[in-house]
């Protein structure tokens, strides 16, 4: 049975009333146009609800199939079926299965192989990119967040040098410079990826003993050694790819949150891999573990009297900490 | 089944034909499912494909005067242009973290470079798009690119932004004009003084909006934050600052669908095929809603809101469109057709400009 259909000569945009027709593969045009062409030379448009049908010639001239109903019984006639992709996207099993997928993945290779491709990034770069990365940075903090430290040098030195005397406990120490600072945002320390472990005057006043300021110390050389700071700008960069590649079209402000909220997950683990190596320099130095939990406790303290100050506030769940460390004793 | 308009294609029409826009959320949503979950696989690499996909299905639901539009786009071309792309940009990354000499050799390339690109993908886009049977195309030449694209800027940049809205007039009517249908060349007539117009009732309004944000919402944070000595600690003042800020950054997401229905309408009422011509008559508390409750509906769903939320857009703007023809459509001739390269194409869609408007 002759299907009505337009048809366009790709040279004018003229429609042509024409009728369309198959026999023996191969397809007749009559009507306003005479013309018949190959199965297997045309080109079915992909199938949608609302949107009709087209079939394509070689030369790019087209028919807009008028009555849809007979054109998919002809074309089950003729054995054309549509790719799996089109039958995935027009039933809505597929798509719940494509979505259940999308969503395992996204949650497999957020939770495990992101971290993993991240490490591994980060452990095989060049120290010098490394290096570049914050450069300047510790620049740009001294002239807004720190000023020169006001503990006497002898006292710097002292704990410097007790630091460098402590064996570390595992192979390929990475370079590491103790600063000292004093800071306007309460006891803190940090470690940048240049290799500069920022010490502020307020921790070390807070310490008890110089035993707690060593563990400090090993907790922060414990991020440099793990490469947490690059692995987590590699890892934020990738999540921000990401959501940017799937909600690309709708603005930037809720593209970046989800990216906020998921770069929290990883500091929780880099602090116990931190910890974990402070722990065991410690061990491998004879100095009490405990002494560790004990700064840890007195820094806690002090965070929990000033919602301001944040040593802590990147670092999740101290408590837990605290108890790890002291369980490792 | 849908409702198509009841207009015959064949016959000689003179009354307006509006535009309409079949696709539907439920629809788009599962092509955007299927297709994601496709490029996650292949990572990445489909992401061309599914692309082509999803242009071709707006294209195709984009219906005027009894026909629909068709995307011709290769994905292997669009693919090559996303790789050349994805290279540059991580190349231009890598520089900026290495040296500040090499950082600053890469801006100015790219800002080279980047007239060069915006030219091939209004090329690459106008060319693999046709509507009944016969492509558009795009011309444009070098010197006219660097003009608009690259000197217009600079000076407005240099002018305190005082040259914005005459260098977004210079952009349209540039993108307009070179645009043609066949061999039929479209134009554009919005003055100069028509986008300083849009531009300042836009800014009378922001200004307006800020001034009655600052005298409620900031008169009381400051007020809070003048009687506490140690500000930041106290969760009162904290609350009513970020009110505030959050009261101020709202008020920008609101004027933003104000903005696109301005130009949108200045640009279509004023753009035409001649002798054919186009109106548009979005209006801007419709577009407001639109925007807000996507953005809404987006959060709350964890972003499976998003395809949904891009057909109700496209819809609304489409459907504000009209088509005035004077006479036949039927007499548009196709041009001596030119390929069009797509390495432009996959470079700017990486760096998600928006040029359809």
């Amino acid at each position: 049975m002759p299907i009505s259909a337009l048809y366009y000569d790709g040279k004018i945009s003229r429609a042509h009333h024409v009728t369309l027709s198959v026999q023996e593969d191969i397809a007749y045009i009559h009507g306003d146009i005479e013309r018949s062409c190959p199965l297997c030379e045309l080109r079915v448009s992909e199938r949608t609800r609302h949107a009709g049908r087209k079939i394509t010639f070689p030369d790019e001239a087209y028919l807009d199939i008028q009555d849809i109903v007979a054109f998919e019984r002809l074309l089950s006639e003729t054995g054309f079926t549509d790719s799996s992709i089109v039958r995935a996207q027009q039933s809505w099993r597929g798509t719940c299965i494509a979505l259940a997928l999308t969503i395992f993945l996204l949650i497999t290779g957020y939770l495990y192989g992101l971290p993993l491709a991240a490490k591994t990034i980060a452990g095989i770069l060049p120290d010098h990119v490394e290096h570049a990365i914050s450069n300047g940075l510790l620049d740009f903090m001294d002239k807004r967040l720190l000023t020169p430290s006001k503990l006497p040098s002898a006292r710097q030195a002292e704990i410097s040098a007790r630091f460098a005397t402590l064996t570390p406990p595992f192979e390929g120490v990475p370079e590491y410079r103790i600063v000292y600072r004093n800071s306007n945002i309460g006891p803190n320390a940090f470690a940048l990826p240049s290799g500069e472990i920022v010490m502020t005057d307020q921790l070390v006043d807070l310490m008890d003993n110089d035993e707690q300021i060593l563990a400090i110390l090993a907790h922060e050389l414990g991020h440099l050694h793990e490469h947490h700071m690059m692995q987590r700008i590699i890892q934020s960069s990738a999540v921000s790819a990401m959501v940017t590649l799937m909600f690309g079209d709708v603005s930037a402000i809720v593209a970046n949150i989800p990216t906020v909220m998921l770069d929290m997950h990883y500091s929780r683990e880099a602090e116990r891999e931190a910890d974990d190596y402070a722990i065991a320099m410690l061990k491998a130095n004879r100095i009490t573990v405990t002494e560790m939990a004990n700064g840890l406790d007195k820094l806690q303290a002090v965070i929990r009297d000033d919602p301001a100050g944040s040593w802590l506030s990147s670092h999740p769940s101290t408590h837990e900490r605290i108890e790890r460390i002291r369980h490792a004793e | 089944m849908p409702s198509h308009p009841a207009s015959s294609p064949i016959t000689e029409h003179d009354h307006p034909q509006h535009f309409y826009f079949h696709g539907t959320g439920s629809e788009y949503f599962r092509i955007w499912i299927v297709n994601l979950l496709l490029s996650i696989i292949t990572f990445g690499i489909y992401s061309a494909w599914a692309k082509v996909r999803r242009t071709r299905y707006f294209y195709n639901s984009t219906r005027v005067a009894g026909s629909n539009f068709e995307y011709h786009g290769n994905p292997m071309a669009i693919l090559k242009g996303r790789i050349i792309a994805f290279s540059l940009i991580a190349l231009y990354n890598l520089a900026f973290d290495i040296s500040g000499l090499l950082s600053l050799l890469m801006i100015i390339a790219v800002m080279a470079a980047a007239p060069w690109l915006i030219w091939k993908s209004l090329q690459f886009k106008l060319y693999n798009s046709s509507y009944r049977g016969i492509r558009f195309g795009f011309r444009g030449s070098l010197p006219d690119v660097y003009r608009v694209y690259l000197l217009w800027p600079l000076l407005s940049v240099c002018s305190a932004m005082l040259l914005a809205p005459l260098t977004h007039q210079r952009m349209k009517k540039f993108q307009h004009e070179e645009s043609r249908f066949g061999s039929t060349h479209f134009s554009f007539h919005a003055t100069v003084g028509r986008f300083y117009l849009a531009y300042l009732t836009m800014f009378a309004i922001w200004l307006t909006g800020i001034v009655v944000i600052s005298l409620t919402l900031g008169g009381s944070t400051l007020t809070v934050f003048a009687d506490e000595r140690n500000s930041m600690s106290d969760p009162i003042a904290v609350t009513a600052f970020f009110t505030f800020m959050l009261s101020l950054y709202a008020w920008l997401f609101v004027l933003f669908p104000l903005f696109t229905t301005l130009l949108q309408n200045l640009i279509w009422n004023n753009t035409c095929l001649c002798p054919h011509r186009f109106t548009s008559d979005m209006k801007w508390p419709r577009m407001v809603f639109i925007a807000v409750t996507n953005i809404v509906a987006i959060i709350c769903t964890l972003g499976l809101f998003t395809p949904f939320a891009h057909i109700r857009t496209l819809k609304y703007r489409l459907e504000c469109m009209t088509l005035l023809p004077a006479g036949s459509l039927d007499a548009f001739v196709a041009d001596t057709q030119i390929k069009a390269s797509a390495t432009g194409e996959g470079m700017t869609d990486l760096l998600d400009f928006d040029l359809s408007l």
